[in-house]
């Protein structure tokens, strides 16, 4: 079963002039428990499919279903419930919440969109914090943190309301070799177990193994 | 998981600007509306010290107490009227005091508004047989006791001190006497006395029905002859119009910091958006931190005020009533909350896909 379906979707930035293809009636699809691996050279538009997969931007032509919804049909209140449901967003920049704990950083993700924090909120982000080896890093301030340490937390929260979906922006790109692997490591086993499916965005050859699919983009086409 | 708060607490530097700023504006507030209360409670007192009765003015007088004549046939025909339990006189002229130890040269003599009453009030005890009630603030000008005699008027008519009272001046000091004696004192040089058996204003007590005014009289409660009093009017007007001004220039520090604020974490509440936050939880931090500000603010404030204040000279006419505490708490917490409001335009506008820098 498919959790994204992407039919040739376009993005245009800007106007005028100004006007930037980033997509050109792009169509992909990833199933469930399936880690796909996007790559190609900067600028792209890897980064701009994977935001429009993940509803935080509307493409200017096409459609786009996750778990059989519509996005394009979403107004923007629905389309926040729904990132707050049904994806895990890792940025490019980690972009933790600075004043909040490695824990509350997690727990945050529950307490938006009137949600609660409630003591299955607390265990789940004990848990993921286990598994990602942030056991006893749950009180410190992302400042207090290495960047693997940092990318590993907006990974757990990424997975924290059991997303449908993980879309990972150069999750490795900030990491040496080693840490690089364990966290590739850690995200396969996440879309493995939980049945999600993944698209990781890469530069990297040195992961390449981890994914099961790779796809290549080159000027907002696919190839 | 309250974000606004744990925001406040750990990173305090961001807010110690505006909530400093708000401190002042506070402390500000505070002061002026004492000096408000001040000089307003300081022209009034006489006034209050009637609180709850009646008064009977002379219909043309407009409420001013000097311009009214009321005849002893109007006040038998109030005594008369349905509702009404007493009725009493009251008549006053500005004139000066002083004492025999102090000398009657012109700067040891001190103005006093000097009264001729009936009734007592809960204020007032009965008016003595002979000497006067002297209000306490006259005893911050000149060195007097109870049974030392005042000296009043042109004459320095002496009469003795048999109790003072507590926050009944006139803008000056006050001095209390039977009819009787107010007229005795005064009645060698007064041509503008009300004549013999008349009186300026009456003062009733009547049951809860009210008081019906005959022909020519107008009867007003004490919170209407306040209100009639020129200085009192102007003072206020002014104040009020500088408070208010002073409200204004919260709001607009408010709304500029808030404005700045969400410039430095447009980030953020991008990421927060691309998380899933929508309006509402953002409204909520942005409501929750301008109330927490605001809070701290008046609280620090009021409390700087009262340190302030007892550095001031204590014969400034200064008053800190706590409903205009209370009205300074919620103005500025509105204002806050207003203030804070501006931004939210923006911040509703920030689009997640900024998260992803
Ligand atoms: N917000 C934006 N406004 C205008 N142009 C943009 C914006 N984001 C990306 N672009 C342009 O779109 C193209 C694809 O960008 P992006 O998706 O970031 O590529 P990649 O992630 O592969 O480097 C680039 O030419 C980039 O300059
Ligand atoms: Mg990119």
């Amino acid at each position: 079963m498919n959790t994204l379906v992407v039919d040739q979707v376009s993005k245009i930035y800007g106007e005028g002039d100004q006007q930037v293809k980033a997509l050109d009636q792009v169509s992909l699809e990833v199933a469930s428990d399936e880690l796909l691996l996007l790559m190609g050279p900067s600028g792209s538009g890897k980064t701009t499919l994977l935001t429009i997969s993940g509803a935080l931007l509307r493409p200017t032509d096409g459609s786009i279903q996750v778990g059989g919804s519509e996005l394009t049909k979403l107004d923007d209140k629905e389309l926040s419930k729904f990132r707050n449901d049904k994806i895990g967003f890792v940025f490019q920049a980690v972009n933790l919440i600075p004043f909040l704990t490695a824990r509350e950083n997690l727990l945050v993700v529950r307490s938006l969109g009137g949600g609660k924090v409630d003591a299955g909120a607390k265990k789940r982000a004990e848990e993921l914090l286990d598994e990602l080896g942030l056991g006893s890093k749950g009180d410190n301030l992302p400042s207090q943190l290495s960047g693997g340490q940092q990318q590993r937390v907006a990974i757990g929260r990424a997975l924290m309301n059991e997303p449908a979906m993980l879309l990972i922006d150069e999750p490795t790109s900030a990491l040496d070799s080693e840490l690089g692997r364990q966290v590739m490591e850690l995200i396969r086993d996440e879309v493995k177990n939980r049945d999600i499916a993944g698209i990781v965005v890469t530069h990297d050859e040195r992961v390449l193994d981890f994914g099961d699919r790779i796809v290549e983009m080159v000027d907002g086409k696919i190839t | 998981m309250n974000l606004a708060i744990k925001e406040l607490r750990r990173t305090p530097g961001r807010f110690l600007p505006v909530t400093s700023a708000m401190t002042l504006l506070v402390v500000l507030l505070t002061v002026l509306g004492g000096f408000l209360d001040g000089l307003e409670l300081s022209q009034t007192g006489s006034y209050r010290a009637h609180e709850g009765k009646s008064w009977a003015f002379s219909a043309p007088s407009e409420l001013q107490v000097r311009r009214s004549v009321i005849d002893a046939n109007t006040r038998a025909e109030l005594t008369d009227s349905e509702g009404v339990i007493a009725v009493g006189q009251l008549s006053q002229v500005t004139t000066t005091a002083g004492t025999e130890e102090a000398g009657l040269d012109a700067d040891a003599l001190r103005d006093v508004v000097f009264l001729g009453y009936e009734l007592a009030t809960g204020v007032l005890p009965e008016p003595p047989v002979e000497g006067v009630v002297v209000d306490q603030a006259l005893s911050d000008l000149l060195a007097i006791d109870i049974g030392d005699d005042l000296l009043i008027g042109p004459n320095a008519e002496p009469l003795e001190i048999t109790a003072f009272v507590n926050d009944v001046s006139q803008g000056s000091p006050t001095v209390w006497a039977s009819t009787e004696s107010w007229r005795a004192v005064l009645g060698v040089m007064a041509t503008d006395l009300p004549p013999e058996g008349a009186s300026q204003v009456l003062i009733i007590e009547a049951d809860s029905s009210g008081v019906l005014a005959p022909a020519g009289v107008q009867i007003a409660d004490t919170d209407e002859v306040i209100g009639a009093l020129a200085t009192v009017q102007q003072q206020s007007s002014t104040f009020s119009g500088i408070i208010g001004v002073t409200f204004v220039v919260t709001l607009i520090v408010v709304a500029l910091f808030f404005a700045l604020l969400t410039l430095e974490r447009i980030l953020q509440y991008a990421v927060l958006k691309a998380i899933g936050a929508n309006t509402r939880d953002l409204l909520k931090t942005l409501v929750t931190q301008a109330a927490a500000i605001s809070t701290v603010a008046v609280v620090v404030g009021i409390a700087l005020s009262f340190i302030f204040i007892a550095f001031l000279p204590p014969d400034l006419p200064l008053r800190i009533e706590p409903y205009r505490l209370v009205v300074i708490a919620i103005g500025t917490l509105v204002t806050a909350l207003l203030g804070s409001l501006f931004t939210f335009r923006r911040i509703n506008r920030i689009d997640p896909a900024e998260a992803i820098g």
